[in-house]
């Protein structure tokens, strides 16, 4: 052999010697770790190291099949005592009062239901929940999708900010709080008013009706739902509306065709809280109704806590209960538990 | 027999042969980082070519064609599809089709109907759509595959869907945005030859951005090479790869040598060796130069007089022999040019144990093979 040789172990022809990297490269194991470390341990990774290590010592390895237990042990635990609670105001639905003593009934009976079933007012409160709820959805929806829309593709991060600061704003302020800045606003001589008799109208009624409930309510869901939009529409890549308008859809088509369907995840679970909180507000129609507009949830309070029936109450909240699983279920079963994202098959 | 009607009908159904479909003049788009993405671009393309932008990563080629497209504004400059401004229309009238990078297909929608989707948005007439449909889905080989959802095709399926979807409305331009670079290379490889088909058969003035010099090579009838948001050169294919305008295209297509030196009249002077060479950039005499041979223009053999009919011919040693399957890649040092490695194919795989590493090998190549770049582009 001639010459030692240069061995070329890398299989990517190397066009020069020049870019071979030269030997006075400092060896990475004789640099002291503190100064130089091309990467330092994270404190992240220090934490969890730690917290294994912790867990390891309570909850050995050989303990892992029932990890999963473990997990929704705590969830299990309020689920249990939440149908505990609701057994105890099915038992309770079942006992009539006696107006004479003020004692529940001894005996088992159907009454409160026949009361309920019979009543032409609790027909019509329900049916103003159902129909608030539906309308409160209706609204919410119409006004969160082009909110979260733009909230998500902005190209400017100053308008982002403003519509989340806006959005999250009134979560601080709390639903009573903001049920009097409505009274305040649309009240006889509130701002609303002011501004129509400036123009020469009014002043109307504006509150303690169906539309001001409504109004409330709409008011209050708004934020929720933008929440729950906002990770479906930023689930859409933006290429694929590019596409769409390459391929000859403006941009109504485009929303029509291609966001609404695609962020349908989104808005079957944001019209299914909404809808489910809505159903079972207490607060939006007792101040904004003025009493006139009672929700179920009124009628249960009222039932509790001013004629003390708390037979008929329980009945009532039975019902509100089934009506909303109903409602719930319907739309599972329309859209599928995969259109909530929990992986369904459709 | 009527000829002169025949023939009538014939040339209205030719395209014109010399239309330009694609005018871009001295684009430029700086997105305000100081360095321009596009440097002054020009370039016209003709009615039904298949033009291929190659370029390295961050060369500015996506930007180019965002550009053409009309999804973005160029800093200054002029872009004109057949003869019109690309923005004298709103984007959703213009007749551009496009597949991207990531396909952007629809999820929530069947291959059909994502195919029947520019048609319904451009108003075709609806009776005709399910037939226009079923050609297409034809065309790009997915018959039978009309009612399956996105997620039940696999990646080489929805790239069809995806170009069915581009073509079908029949566009006035196809831009592909590097659509098959997350396909594996035999997948990659028939894709590029059905777009070949697929061009040829339909005629539409396509423009493909792609790193790959392959696919650069196999599908286009014009190729224009990006660096550093410049376009170095744009030519045929073969023309490209034989006569490259500076070393950065010598260097990006095919395997080359570079020797380092100083240009000298008909060759390239390194420290004490002449080496005979053609220039292919205007360089004086004296002047930093870069001579550039390509892998499978350089010979191999025992001794320098066994290389017949080259005349520049080297003593060395053999560095590494590297099996690549169909071709052998071996690496030469010369013993008078230390320090450089000669890339050398050989196309026999057979002589895979003619040299050992270590052993003494000449090398040879003939002078007009050798070419010669300023050293400074
Ligand atoms: N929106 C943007 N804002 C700022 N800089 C950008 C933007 N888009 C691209 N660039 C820059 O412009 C240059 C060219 O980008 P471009 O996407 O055109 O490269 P490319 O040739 O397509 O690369 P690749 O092969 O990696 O896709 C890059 O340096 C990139 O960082
Ligand atoms: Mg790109």
């Amino acid at each position: 052999m001639r010459k030692s040789v240069k061995r070329f172990s890398a299989r990517i022809p190397l066009r020069l010697f020049e870019s071979q990297p030269d030997e006075r490269r400092k060896d990475p194991v004789m640099t002291r770790e503190s100064d130089t470390s091309p990467f330092p341990y994270p404190l992240r990774w220090r934490i969890m190291d730690g917290l294994e290590s912790a867990l390891d010592a309570v909850w050995p390895r050989s303990m892992s099949r029932y990890s999963g237990w473990a997990l929704v042990a705590p969830a299990l635990l309020l689920v249990g005592i939440l149908v505990l609670g609701l057994a105890n105001i099915a038992e309770s639905s079942l006992h009539t009062l006696d107006r004479s003593t003020f004692l529940p009934s001894e005996d088992y009976t159907l009454a409160n239901y026949q009361t309920v079933a019979d009543s032409a007012t609790y027909w019509r409160v329900m049916w103003r929940s159902l129909l608030g709820a539906a309308l409160t959805v209706v609204f919410t929806l119409l006004l969160a999708l082009p909110y979260s829309y733009v909230m998500v593709r902005t190209p400017s991060a100053a308008i982002r900010k403003a519509l989340l600061v806006a959005l999250f704003l009134p979560f601080f302020i709390g639903q009573v709080v903001r049920a009097y800045g409505i009274l305040i606003v649309l009240g006889t001589s509130g701002a609303v008013n002011d501004v129509l008799g400036f123009v020469g109208i009014g002043p109307f009624r504006l509150l303690f009706n169906f539309p001001a409930v409504v109004f409330g309510l709409v008011q209050y869901m708004l934020p929720f739902a933008v929440l729950m939009l906002a990770p479906a529409l930023t689930a859409i890549p933006r290429e694929i509306e590019t596409a769409a308008t390459s391929l000859g859809a403006n941009w109504i088509r485009t929303f029509w065709h291609v966001v609404i369907p695609m962020a349908r995840p989104g808005l079957v679970g944001a019209g299914l809280v909404v809808g489910t909180l809505s159903l079972t507000d207490f607060a939006m129609p007792a101040m904004l109704g003025g009493g006139s507009q009672d929700f179920i949830a009124n009628a249960i309070y009222d039932q509790f806590f001013r004629t003390a029936d708390q037979g008929l109450g329980a009945a009532l909240a039975l019902l509100l209960v089934a009506l909303g699983s109903i409602l719930v279920g319907i739309a599972i079963a329309l859209f599928g538990a995969g259109t909530l994202g929990m992986g369904g098959k459709r | 027999m009527n000829e002169s009607s025949s023939a009538g009908a014939t040339r209205a159904r030719v395209p014109e042969p010399e239309t330009t479909a694609v005018r871009v003049r001295d684009v430029t788009m700086d997105f305000g980082s100081g360095v321009p993405a596009v440097d002054r671009a020009s370039f016209d393309l003709e009615a039904g070519k298949f033009l291929t932008i190659l370029g390295p990563s961050g060369s500015g080629k996506t930007t180019l064609l965002r550009m053409i497209a009309g999804f973005q504004k160029p800093t200054s400059g002029d872009i004109t599809i057949n003869g019109k401004p690309v923005d004298a229309d709103p984007p959703h009238r213009r007749s551009i089709g496009m597949v991207f990078q990531k396909l952007a297909l629809f999820p929530h929608m069947t291959a059909a109907e994502n195919v029947a989707f520019p048609l319904k948005m451009r108003r075709f007439d609806p009776r005709t759509i399910p037939d226009r449909v079923k050609g297409f889905l034809d065309l790009v080989k997915l018959v039978g595959y009309g009612d399956r959802r996105m997620h039940e095709l696999s990646g080489g399926q929805q790239q069809r869907v995806a170009i069915a979807r581009a073509l079908v409305f029949e566009p006035e331009l196809l831009l592909l945005d590097e659509p098959l670079a997350a396909l594996d290379r035999k997948l990659r490889e028939e894709m590029q030859l059905e777009f070949r088909r697929i061009q040829h058969e339909l005629g539409v003035t396509t423009i493909n951005v792609t790193h790959d010099q392959r696919e650069a090579l196999v599908v286009s009838d014009r190729i224009i090479v990006m660096d550093g948001g410049r376009i170095q050169q744009h030519a045929r294919p073969i023309d490209l790869y034989r006569q490259p305008h500076n070393s950065f295209v010598a260097g990006f297509l095919g395997v080359s040598t570079f020797i380092p030196g100083e240009a000298a009249e008909g060759g390239l002077t390194v420290g004490a060796l002449q080496l005979s060479g053609t220039h292919s950039s205007r360089i004086a005499a004296g002047e930093p130069a870069r001579g550039a041979i390509r892998a499978e223009q350089i010979r191999i053999g025992p001794t320098p007089d066994s290389l017949a009919r080259c005349d520049t011919k080297l003593a060395g040693t053999i560095l590494d022999v590297i099996f690549e399957g169909e071709r052998l890649l071996y690496v030469v040092e010369a013993d008078a040019l230390p320090g450089i490695a000669f890339h050398i194919y050989h196309h026999d795989p057979e002589s895979f144990d003619l040299y050992q590493i270590g052993a003494p090998a000449a090398i040879g190549w003939n002078a007009q093979d050798m070419k010669i770049f300023n050293a400074a582009v």
